[in-house]
């Protein structure tokens, strides 16, 4: 069994992730020693790996609570997973997407602004952005 | 009218879905063109039709459904849509 610090110098993490995980029921002790502290399995080092890796490919706290169930749900198949995968991807292309439009929109700001040396009152950019926040309400 | 079914490869529950939908679609409105897109295959285009979650179903262009409709609700929205003049 493993006390906390251990676990998270195995899995490269600081202790604070680890208790973060348990409030998000992400993990748990297997155990507790007479005193209270905690004790993990080898399993739980596993089970972190797949959460930071899981995190790194975008999915939130709450879809890698699901897809640790699916993992351990004998009626779930690779298709259920994938197919969240899929999602995942769908929604990152969709926020690169709609970045890809914002930093169109700062381009034709910072080229419509051809004085830089004029006082900020004149600024071309802050005009335009005055104007879009007139257009908003 | 054209309807697009996004799917993935591999899901089952599209794939059990397919011909009941297509049915309900064809017995609704008359001239109906019917696509199955694999986002896997048209990524930009499903991002482009805002689609974010499979099963989805879009109409014209919109997307109407983003989990998949029963066969009645495909119906239901076609034939509405009919009646509003799309």
């Amino acid at each position: 069994m493993l006390t906390i610090g251990k676990l998270a110098a195995l899995a490269k993490t600081s202790t604070d992730t680890l208790r973060y995980y348990e409030r998000e029921r992400l993990i748990e002790p297997a155990d507790r020693t007479e005193s209270g502290y905690r004790l993990y399995d080898k399993d739980s080092a596993r089970r972190i790996h797949f959460i930071k890796q899981a995190q790194h490919c975008g999915f939130t706290l709450t879809e890698i609570r699901d897809l640790l169930v699916l993992r351990n749900r004998d009626a779930a198949c690779c298709g259920d997973v994938r197919k969240r995968a899929i999602e995942k991807k769908l929604q990152i292309e969709h926020k690169i997407k709609a970045m890809k439009s914002m930093s169109k929109a700062l381009d034709r700001l910072i080229a419509d602004c051809a004085n830089e040396a004029h006082p900020v009152e004149e600024c071309t950019i802050i005009a335009a952005l005055e104007q879009a926040v007139g257009r908003v309400h | 009218m054209k309807i697009e079914l996004f799917h993935a490869p591999g899901c089952s529950r599209c794939a059990a879905a397919r011909e009941s939908l297509k049915a309900a679609a064809e017995t609704a409105v008359t001239g109906l063109e019917w696509r199955e897109v694999n986002v896997l295959d048209e990524m930009d285009y499903a991002v482009e039709r805002g689609v974010l979650s499979l099963p989805a179903v879009v109409i014209d262009g919109e997307l109407v459904f983003s989990t998949l409709p029963t066969p009645r609700q495909l119906r239901a929205a076609l034939i509405g849509r009919n009646l509003r003049g799309h």
